[in-house]
């Protein structure tokens, strides 16, 4: 009982999450764009990323009388601008005319986008089996319009603008504010996917915090949840190694544990996400335009398109640490206050913190952590001063050396002034002995040892410290040689000597 | 019983005890749904509806509890029925809500009527104020029976019930009431406890229940 509260700190609560990350992360500008669907297609759009292509939108209800409905394509969807929770959105995947044998192909209204539909069929396949008749003859009455939903229910003209109508009035906006309804293409799902997701398109859920991607779930619509990616309408979520883009372990709706797709032998986890850093990259730059410290951005694999960002979240719910059997808290502590400049690094950061189940079995036979070539490392110095840096592992290197600003934060910046003073610029190497130079360096504070470095920059004298590295949790006390690394892009180089007790995966 | 010289004070300035008493507990009621927000996970609809449903199960005194529940009962499963009465004419929302408070209140003046066929006048007696908050509650439910299903409508009206009753039997409790007639100070204790509930971020109760599937794993 008590071990079940110590495991749940790890996790993110709803007051943990509203007052640590989104009230002081997500700035109101940010906030607007998330909850403006139009909005956050028009700002992304204009930074070159993907979205789903925008077909018309409606704003009121004069607006609504005006619009002709025979220039929609023959599947579209159509959504509130401030829906939540998939709430209000309406797809339909082909037209149907009232008096056309069922096969025949519905060429009549089809925008270039959309591809011709069996109205019989329910899943964006190709038309390539039906004989194509000319366009001539297949000229649609202008009264029967219609159009078939997933399940096969047909949609008029009258529907769509009752839904419409629903939508200006703010139905489906947060609480009841006149709301403005549009039509966006409607994404043809990836072969991939087929499978696992019933009727409407899955869809990826990112986190990223600062930057970094911290967690991701894969989320499959499931006939309970009527074709829609969300969980608490029934969903599925998969969860998603980051480093791989392997999905993992899953659970459908609230919270119940699965390994196969419902009803059918498929196993859900070991899907590979096509496109994963794309995924990644996209979801990281939605960050930095959005301005939203703590995002939740939903990505979709189109068949042609590849990622398009359907949605950003200001809030993002907390379902997404169930379906990945992991904490959200531990994983953004382990990420605060890292300064992360570029996309690509924040992509690293993140695909090595957080990627790795099938590392932890390499673990538990080798007794040995698995690390990646840059890994965050602590510096605990003099005094228990502590510095918490990215580092190159290197086991080309034989020790570890760090740069001397970092060690002067770390309380050595007498112990290095005191050693430059007696180096005085001499070629020490060359011209004491051994003894002369134990007897040199005695009087040096805080001085472990000195060293000659042979490196590829050719060899220096360095003053050796004690300090002690934590790498994955993991503490080893260290002697490190202390030397300028300012033009390196890493501070800090760790090397064999400290890397006995962990595996290196070059992947990471 | 013997009161605080400034809530003497107050009652001299012509104030009614009960009025001063209810004002008094009100920060009370709030701090309480505050707190089944913050650390059970209890939610509710907001911390209005639960305060004013408190307040008027008071008012239904002397049988609040029995004759405040049956009422908030009635007016939920009349929402919940209408709902799905209307639900085919596809009709705007709030000339919908208007049909929706329209019929409440009839069915409310059929209760009161029925209680006193049956010699139960004590539910007709009551005044009308609680009775019409009890029927405005429909909108909140009407409402969020639109944005989040009838499911979660029916979850919180139960809980905004929950916390109502809790709220009615604490405010009704005589050991506080006097408490705080004699040392209304206390009431500033409040003020610390929100503050402190203000900033806490641990999970709730509710949340451990949420991720107990996954707690071994972690």
């Amino acid at each position: 009982m008590f071990d079940f509260f110590k495991k749940s700190q790890g996790l993110l609560g709803m007051n943990a999450r509203n007052l640590d990350y989104i009230r002081p992360s997500n700035r109101k500008r940010g906030m607007e764009i998330a909850d403006s669907k139009l909005l956050c297609k028009r700002t992304l759009k204009k930074n070159n990323l993907g979205v789903p292509a925008l077909i018309a939108k409606i704003e009121n209800h004069e607006e609504l009388e005006k619009f002709d409905f025979s220039t929609l394509p023959n599947s579209f969807a159509l959504k509130p601008n401030r829906g939540f929770g998939g709430e209000g959105i309406l797809v339909v995947y082909g037209r149907k005319k009232s008096t056309a044998p069922q096969s025949s192909p519905l060429n009549a209204h089809s925008s270039p986008s959309a591809t011709p539909l069996p109205a019989t069929k329910t899943t964006p396949s190709d038309s390539t089996n039906t004989p194509e008749k000319p366009i001539g003859e297949n000229e649609t009455n202008p009264f029967s319009e219609n159009w078939v939903k997933a399940d096969g229910s047909i949609v008029t003209v009258d529907d769509l603008k009752n839904h419409i109508r629903n939508i200006l009035d703010g139905s489906f906006s947060l609480s009841n504010i006149p709301d403005i309804a549009f039509f966006e293409e409607r994404l043809k799902l990836l072969k991939l996917f087929k499978p696992y997701a019933y009727k409407g398109i899955p869809d990826i859920r990112v986190i990223i915090y600062n930057r970094i991607p911290i967690m991701a779930m894969l989320r499959l619509p499931t006939k309970h949840s009527d074709g829609k990616a969300n969980l608490q309408q029934g969903a599925i979520g998969v969860g998603i190694d980051l480093a791989t883009g392997t999905t993992t372990t899953a659970i459908l709706g609230k919270g119940h544990i699965i390994e196969y797709v419902p009803n059918t032998r498929l196993i859900l986890s070991g899907i590979k996400i096509p496109y994963w850093k794309d995924v990644l990259r996209m979801a990281i730059d939605a960050q930095a335009i959005s301005h939203l410290g703590f995002l939740g951005a939903d990505i979709a694999i189109d068949r042609e398109r590849g990622p398009v960002i359907l949605e950003l979240n200001a809030r993002p719910g907390l379902s997404i640490q169930l379906a990945n059997f992991s904490g959200l808290k531990s994983r953004l502590n382990r990420v605060k206050g890292l300064q992360v400049k570029t996309t690509e690094r924040g992509m690293r950061v993140g695909m090595n913190l957080f990627g790795g189940e099938i590392e932890e079995e390499i673990e538990e036979l080798s007794g040995k952590r698995v690390i990646g070539t840059i890994e965050k490392v602590k510096l605990i110095g003099k005094d228990g001063k502590e510095i918490e840096v990215e580092a190159k592992i290197d086991t080309g290197a034989d020790s570890t050396a760090i740069d001397t600003e970092l060690a002067k934060e770390l309380g050595f910046a007498e112990t290095l002034r005191i050693f430059d003073e007696k180096v005085a610029g001499r070629d020490i190497m060359q011209e004491l002995t051994k003894a002369e130079r134990e007897l040199l360096f005695s009087s040096v504070p805080d001085l472990a040892d000195t060293t000659s470095v042979q490196s590829s920059h050719g060899a220096s004298y360095r003053p050796v410290v004690h300090i002690e590295l934590v790498m994955d949790t993991l503490s080893i006390p260290a002697r490190v040689s202390v030397i300028d690394r300012a033009h390196l892009e890493y501070p800090v180089i760790v090397g064999r000597k400290n890397l006995r007790k962990f595996l290196i995966d070059v992947n990471k | 019983m013997e009161y605080h010289p400034l809530i003497t004070f107050f009652v001299e300035q012509g104030v009614p005890i009960q009025t001063v008493l209810l004002l008094l507990m009100l920060p009370v009621i709030a701090t309480l749904v505050a707190f089944f927000r913050q650390v059970i996970g209890i939610k509710a609809f907001g911390i209005y509806t639960p305060s004013i449903i408190t307040f008027a199960l008071l008012a239904f005194d002397p049988n609040g509890v029995k004759y405040g529940i049956a009422i908030f009962v009635g007016v939920i499963v009349v929402g919940m029925i209408v709902r799905f009465a209307l639900k085919r004419f596809r009709l705007l929302y709030l000339p919908r809500v208007a049909i929706t408070l329209s019929i409440i209140s009839l069915a409310i003046l059929i209760i009161l009527v029925i209680g006193g066929m049956y010699q139960r006048t004590g539910l007709a007696a009551v005044s009308i104020f609680p009775l019409l908050i009890m029927i405005t509650l429909a909108e909140k439910f009407v409402a969020t029976q639109i944005e989040k299903g009838s499911h979660i409508a029916f979850i919180l009206a139960a809980e905004t019930l929950l916390i109502s009753v809790i709220g009615y039997y604490l405010i009704s409790w005589n050991a506080l009431t006097t408490l705080i007639l004699r040392f209304p100070w206390i009431i500033l204790f409040t003020f610390l406890i929100n503050f402190s509930l203000g900033k806490w971020t641990g999970l709730r109760v509710t949340e451990y229940f949420r991720f107990r599937k996954i707690a071994r794993y972690l």
